[in-house]
Formats: structure tokens, C-alpha cells, sequence
């Protein structure tokens, strides 16, 4: 068993120190360069946090989803840790979602909260994942909390564009989804530059959270005590 | 034997099991209900006594009820299996996994099924509802859709919760966010069947309930034999 | 599942474990029903058992000895796959019990100190339950009235016929015991895995048990009985394994195996 510390690569760090920069770039071009937008005026610049997060966070659960079925297939550690390290990461950007969300929400339709599509399929998805976090934290064995925390997200990962077809049948009230072809390029660019900013930060916190969990296991790991006995076969 | 043949002759003989020792234990079946009854009273008097507030307030309260006393039902049905380690003496014989879980799974919706036969009336009584027993039919028949959907989900989580400390939390965290589109699809068609389909929108509403059961009872089925590995 | 139906075919071929470990090739002679190759198993930081080797012929029978807390009832539970060993290499029949449990359950059974009875579910209801579970293929085919007669013949051998339609929650420890051994017969299989066969039972009930054992032997099962009585269990067994914290401290004859060899063993070991 190894019991040695180990961390990202440098690409990973890399990766993360670009993100950095990028986040930074794509912020600034989105409060200065970018054109306010038509109806919401300078409010709606919050966008350039909002809607990458929504892309990254659906991006980062569905990883989940990947290394959930990895894990379940190979029972590895590997697979496991990037398991809980995209949920956690997934988590995060889902708050962040939702905050800005509603942010964003007050001052354009004068309202907090609105049981809008993707709101409310966000909102859900935070107190599922939540809950498969809740149940790991109460599991003891390391195989069993793997192989049911694997379980649970690829259950609830199925369950995402249920709900989000769902709530949109029972109502909505949210403005039709943008393509990138009815807005203006100045507002484009930014927002691409921050979906990948926040990606590249996501894949660091990722790879930091796995290798943290694979670090705290075999911290668990104690080797067989080696006192052999004498004795022969039966 | 084959393996569909041997699954489901393993489902067979493990809901039997089930539904003899409920109708043994219908004490318990028959508290459940009473807690559904409860909610539903504590309902009637948040939203009453105005009988229009009720009437509009009477699906989404039904909804509710049956998912509480559903959550109570399903909960139970592995602590059978935990008593004496049963689970463990089945692991042995060995079992097919996939037919613990369908036999489980028949006999949970089962139960579910009986709830709504107590349940609807009451609501149509303490909700001043008016009904005819074509609209108590549609209900059954509503909920029924929406009690394998969740009887499938509510199967597994409660076959991994049973074993967990705060089973009693764990269990409705895990599956009233992932109910979510039953519950919705199901209030809704409820308030339909209640107060009329100008725009025929049930059909739609019951296509999503069976895909939902479709999903579930197919990706549960497949999960299930992951979580029986090394039991207890 | 071929071998499921082929259990009790006469040579035991196992095409991807057919080397012992003595390198020759499997089918010359039947595989070991037990070969364990530094087995060993950790719950959290702590090690249950470590560097267990084992090898047990089929047709053999091993008494396993040691105090509480020894490891007796996590080997049991590890050589019928309800634990997964945390290292080591673990065969029985030539399979990994986790990795294959449709090869390997079928032909092992566990007498538990639990019972796995349903206490609402009729003594008549179990062995009815488990004859049907398992899976015999002519089972299924039986009418019911035929079903009932070989159930209620099986209770008879274990004393429990005038009990059939009472449920389990009435029955004494012993009774449940008792109850519990028919799961043995019913299934039939090569290796019979015993935790404490004799406990909970009176005098008739633990002569009940031990000619029943006796007969398995003589069939040619295989028999691991972990057990604190000695005068018993080392009748019915040739062979002996003492355990100590985990380990493996004594083997040898089972006739052998006194209070006093156990004393000695276990305190020469620590």
C-alpha cells in the first residue's frame, strides 16, 4: 500500500494559474469592453459570472456522472475520488449559480426567487447532491461509501433533465434561452473567455480535492502487521 | 434456468414474502395510513375553512400526504430484512440480486396502492371536493403511475439507508428531490382530474410519469446488485 | 450460470484457476474447497485477521479454535464471501468468493449465530421460501401439495413438526437454531461453513446436530466448524486450526486440541 503524499501535477497548477488570468481577462472586458445590454442596463453584467457557471456546473456534474459509472465499474480509488471531488466542485458552482441567479433576479423582474426553469433544476440538484454528500459522511468503509455515493449520483444525475422538462411544462417564465448568433459579439467574447476561466479553475479544485481524498485514504491504510508465524500447511 | 427466469421467480416468491409478513404486521400498514390521514387534517386546517381555498389547495395536499406516509412504508420495508440479518442469510443462498430488488420493489408499490385507497376519500371528504367514482378511478389510476416511480428509487434508497445511521433523514433527502418530476406531474393531473382538462394536457402529463417509471425502474434494477455487495 | 445446474458435476473444472498451487493442473485431482494465501482483513485501522494460509481438501473437516474476539467468525464470514478479504488471495473450489459469488455460493453454505429468520413468517413459510429460492430446477415444477410434504419432512428431521404453523417470533433460541440448520439441507452444498453449531441448543438438540455433521462427512462434504466446544466439535473433525488476535498460531490434529493446548498456544504466541 502507498502511503506517500501526493498532489496535481505542475500541467494541473498550470491550468489553474491560467484559469486565474483568464477569469481576470474576461471580468474586466466584461465590465469595461462589453456593451451594456439593451433593457436591463449595467445590471446584467453579472451574465459573465452567471451564465459560465450554469455551463461549467451542469459540465462538472456530468463528470460526476462519468467517474460514478468509473467507479461502480473499476471499484478504484481514483475513479472515486474524482467522484466526490466534481460533486463538491458541481456544489460550488451550483451556489454560485444560484446566487447570482437570484442577484440578477431582483432588480430585472423586481423578485428574488422565481420558480423558473433552471432555477428550480439547479435548486434541486444542490439539495440532491447535497444529500449524496450527507450520506457519504455516513458511511464508514471506504468501498461501501464509493460504490453508494456512485449509486445515488447516477441516479440523481439521470434525474436532472426530468426535472428541468418537468417544471418547464409546469410553468415558465424565464426569458427564452440566448444563442450566441442574437447577441452582440461584444457580449459573446467575455463570456466564453469566463466559461473557460471558471472550467480551468474547476479542473484545479478537482484535481486538488482528488488527490486530498486519495491522500486521506491511504492515510487510513495500515499495512499487515508482518509478524509471520511458524507453521506449516495443514 | 435462465436468468429473466430465475429473476423473476426470485421476485415472485421475495414480494409474496413481503406482502405475508405486511398483512401479518397490518398493524403497521394501518398506522402508516393514519399518519397520511394526519397530514392531510393538518393540511385541511392550514388551508381551510373557506371551501374554495381548500378545492384549490386539495391536489397538491393529497400529493403531499401520500409522499409522507409513502416515505414511512418504504423505510420499513428493509428493516424486515435488517431484523436477524435476513439480508445476509439471503446473500447466501445466493439470491439474484436483481430479483430481491423487483420482488421488493412489487410488493412497496403494492403498499403504496392500498395508501391512495384511504387516502383519496378522505381527501375528497375533508377537501370539499366534488367527485364521482369515475374521478376517484383516475386518481387511483395517477397515483398508481406515480407509486411505481416511486416505489423504484424509494426500493434502493431505502435498501442503503436502512443499513446507515439517521436512516429516518437520510432517506426523504435523498428522494424527495429526485420525486420531484412525479410530484409535479402528479399534482398537476391531479388538479386536472379535480377541476377539468380545458386544454387536454393529461395525456402529456402521463407520458412523463411513465418515462420517469421506464428510467427508474430500469436504472434502479441495474444499480441494485452494487449496493448488496458486502452486506452489513 | 452453467455451473449453477452443474454443481454437482463430478469433476470440478474451473478453466481460469485450473493450476494449483502446487502448479498442477486442476483436473487431475478436485480443487481445494478452501485455499487462502496471506489472507488478510482490516476494519478501519484495525487488522482482524492477518497472513491466513490455508488449505483445505474437499472431504475435509477443520475445527476452528480460539478465544472471543479471535477471528473465528470474520475467516467464516470471509471464506463465504460476505467479506471481502482487504488482501491476500482467497479460493474456494478455485473461485473468488466476491469476485464469482454464483460460482461460489451456491456450493457453500453459513450456520450462523444469527438465524435469517422473518419473525412473522411460519417455520413451514421458511423452509417452503427457502426451497423455492433455492432455485432447484425441478422445484418450481412440483405442485404445491408435493411441496408441502417435502417441507413438512424436513421440519420432521429437525424435530419441528408439530411447530410448522407457528411463526418464528414463538420460537425458543434453540428452535430457531434448530430451523435455521434445514437451510443446510435444503440447499445442499460441498462446503458447510459452522459458526458455534452448538450454541442455544439443549443435549438432544447438540447430538441432533452432531449426527447430522457426521452424516455430511460421510458424504464427503466439506465441514469448517468454528466452535468452543471442544469435546463436540473435535469428534466430528480430523483437523484443527487455532487462532490468536488474528493469527494463526496452532494447527494439527483435532484430537489433539485440548484447554490446555489452547491456553498454551495462544500464550506462547503473545
Amino acid at each position: 500500500m502507498n502511503n506517500s503524499i501526493s498532489g496535481p501535477s505542475k500541467f494541473t497548477h498550470g491550468l489553474g494559474v491560467l484559469g486565474l488570468l483568464l477569469l481576470l481577462t474576461g471580468s474586466v472586458m466584461g465590465l469595461t469592453w462589453a456593451p451594456p445590454e439593451q433593457h436591463m442596463g449595467e445590471v446584467s453584467r453579472i451574465v459573465f459570472v452567471h451564465v459560465p457557471s450554469a455551463w461549467n456546473c451542469l459540465l462538472i456534474f456530468t463528470f460526476a456522472c462519468g467517474f460514478a459509472v468509473w467507479s461502480l465499474w473499476s471499484g478504484s480509488r481514483k475513479a472515486d475520488s474524482y467522484m466526490v471531488a466534481s460533486i463538491e466542485v458541481g456544489i460550488v458552482l451550483n451556489g454560485l449559480l444560484l446566487v447570482t441567479g437570484m442577484l440578477f433576479a431582483r432588480p430585472t423582474w423586481g423578485i428574488w426567487w422565481d420558480w423558473d426553469v433552471r432555477m428550480t433544476t439547479s435548486l434541486i440538484s444542490l439539495i440532491f447532491f447535497g444529500g449524496v454528500l450527507a450520506m457519504r459522511a455516513l458511511i464508514d468503509d471506504p468501498k461501501q461509501r464509493a460504490t453508494w455515493s456512485a449509486v445515488a449520483a447516477v441516479i440523481g444525475y439521470v434525474d436532472v433533465p426530468l426535472i428541468y422538462f418537468c417544471v418547464r411544462w409546469w410553468r415558465s417564465l424565464h426569458q427564452v434561452q440566448s444563442t450566441p448568433d442574437t447577441m452582440s459579439p461584444g457580449i459573446v467574447l467575455p463570456m466564453r473567455i469566463n466559461a473557460f476561466a471558471i472550467l480551468f479553475l474547476a479542473i484545479w479544485f478537482l484535481s486538488m480535492r482528488a488527490s486530498i481524498e486519495r491522500n486521506r485514504l491511504a492515510a487510513q491504510d495500515v499495512d499487515q502487521p508482518d509478524r509471520l508465524l511458524e507453521g506449516g500447511t495443514l | 434456468m435462465n436468468i429473466v427466469r430465475r429473476v423473476a421467480a426470485t421476485a415472485i416468491l421475495i414480494a409474496q414474502k413481503d406482502l405475508r409478513l405486511e398483512w401479518r404486521n397490518r398493524a403497521r400498514l394501518f398506522s402508516v395510513a393514519l399518519f397520511g390521514l394526519v397530514v392531510l387534517l393538518l393540511l385541511s386546517l392550514a388551508f381551510g375553512p373557506n371551501s374554495d381555498d381548500l378545492q384549490r389547495a386539495a391536489p397538491g395536499s393529497l400529493v403531499v400526504a401520500l409522499l409522507f406516509s409513502s416515505i414511512l412504508s418504504l423505510s420499513e420495508s428493509f428493516r424486515l430484512e435488517r431484523e436477524d440479518s435476513a439480508l445476509e442469510g439471503l446473500a447466501l443462498v445466493p439470491i439474484e440480486p436483481m430479483g430481491l430488488f423487483y420482488g421488493k420493489f412489487l410488493a412497496n408499490t403494492l403498499f403504496l396502492l392500498l395508501l391512495a385507497g384511504i387516502l383519496i376519500p378522505v381527501t375528497v371528504v375533508l377537501f370539499v371536493v366534488e367527485a364521482d367514482a369515475r374521478v376517484l378511478l383516475q386518481l387511483t389510476g395517477f397515483w398508481a403511475l406515480a407509486a411505481v416511480g416511486l416505489a423504484a428509487p424509494g426500493t434502493l434508497y431505502a435498501a442503503m439507508t436502512s443499513r446507515l445511521r439517521s436512516q429516518d433523514v437520510l432517506l426523504p433527502l435523498l428522494l424527495f428531490p429526485l420525486e420531484v418530476p412525479a410530484l409535479i406531474a402528479l399534482v398537476k393531473s391531479f388538479g386536472f382530474i379535480l377541476t377539468g382538462d380545458p386544454m387536454e394536457q393529461l395525456v402529456s402529463w402521463t407520458k412523463l410519469l411513465i418515462a420517469f417509471d421506464l428510467i427508474y425502474v430500469a436504472l434502479c434494477g441495474v444499480l441494485f446488485p452494487f449496493i448488496l455487495d458486502e452486506g452489513s | 450460470m452453467a455451473s449453477y445446474d452443474q454443481r454437482h458435476g463430478s469433476c470440478e473444472m474451473h478453466s481460469t484457476d485450473s493450476i494449483t498451487a502446487s502448479g498442477e493442473p486442476a483436473c487431475t485431482q478436485p480443487a481445494n474447497a478452501v485455499t487462502a494465501r496471506g489472507v488478510g482483513r482490516r476494519f478501519g485501522r484495525t487488522w482482524a485477521l492477518a497472513h491466513i494460509d490455508i488449505e483445505i481438501k474437499q472431504g475435509e473437516s477443520v475445527l476452528l479454535v480460539g478465544h472471543n474476539g479471535s477471528g473465528k467468525t470474520t475467516l467464516l464470514r470471509l471464506l463465504c464471501g460476505l467479506l471481502r478479504p482487504s488482501t491476500g488471495d482467497l479460493r474456494l473450489f478455485g473461485s473468488a468468493p466476491q469476485q464469482q459469488p454464483f460460482e461460489v455460493r451456491p456450493r457453500l453454505t453459513l450456520v450462523s449465530h444469527r438465524t435469517y429468520l422473518y419473525e412473522q413468517l411460519t417455520a413451514l413459510e421458511h423452509v417452503r421460501l427457502w426451497m423455492g429460492l433455492a432455485m432447484d430446477s425441478t422445484y418450481h415444477s412440483t405442485p404445491a401439495e408435493a411441496q408441502e410434504r417435502r417441507a413438512k419432512e424436513l421440519l420432521e428431521t429437525v424435530g419441528l413438526e408439530q411447530r410448522a404453523a407457528d411463526p418464528a417470533v414463538q420460537f425458543s433460541a434453540g428452535m430457531r437454531k434448530r430451523l435455521s440448520l434445514l437451510r443446510t439441507q435444503i440447499e445442499d452444498p460441498d462446503l458447510i461453513l459452522l459458526d458455534e453449531p452448538f450454541s442455544a441448543l439443549d443435549p438432544a438438540g447438540q447430538d441432533m446436530v452432531t449426527d447430522w455433521l457426521a452424516q455430511l462427512r460421510a458424504r464427503g462434504k466439506t465441514l469448517i466448524v468454528a466452535s468452543h466446544a471442544l469435546e463436540q466439535a473435535s469428534k466430528l473433525c480430523a483437523k484443527a486450526i487455532v487462532l490468536h488476535t488474528g493469527q494463526i498460531v496452532w494447527r494439527g490434529a483435532a484430537a489433539d486440541v485440548t484447554a490446555g493446548l489452547l491456553t498454551h498456544a495462544t500464550k506462547s504466541n503473545s
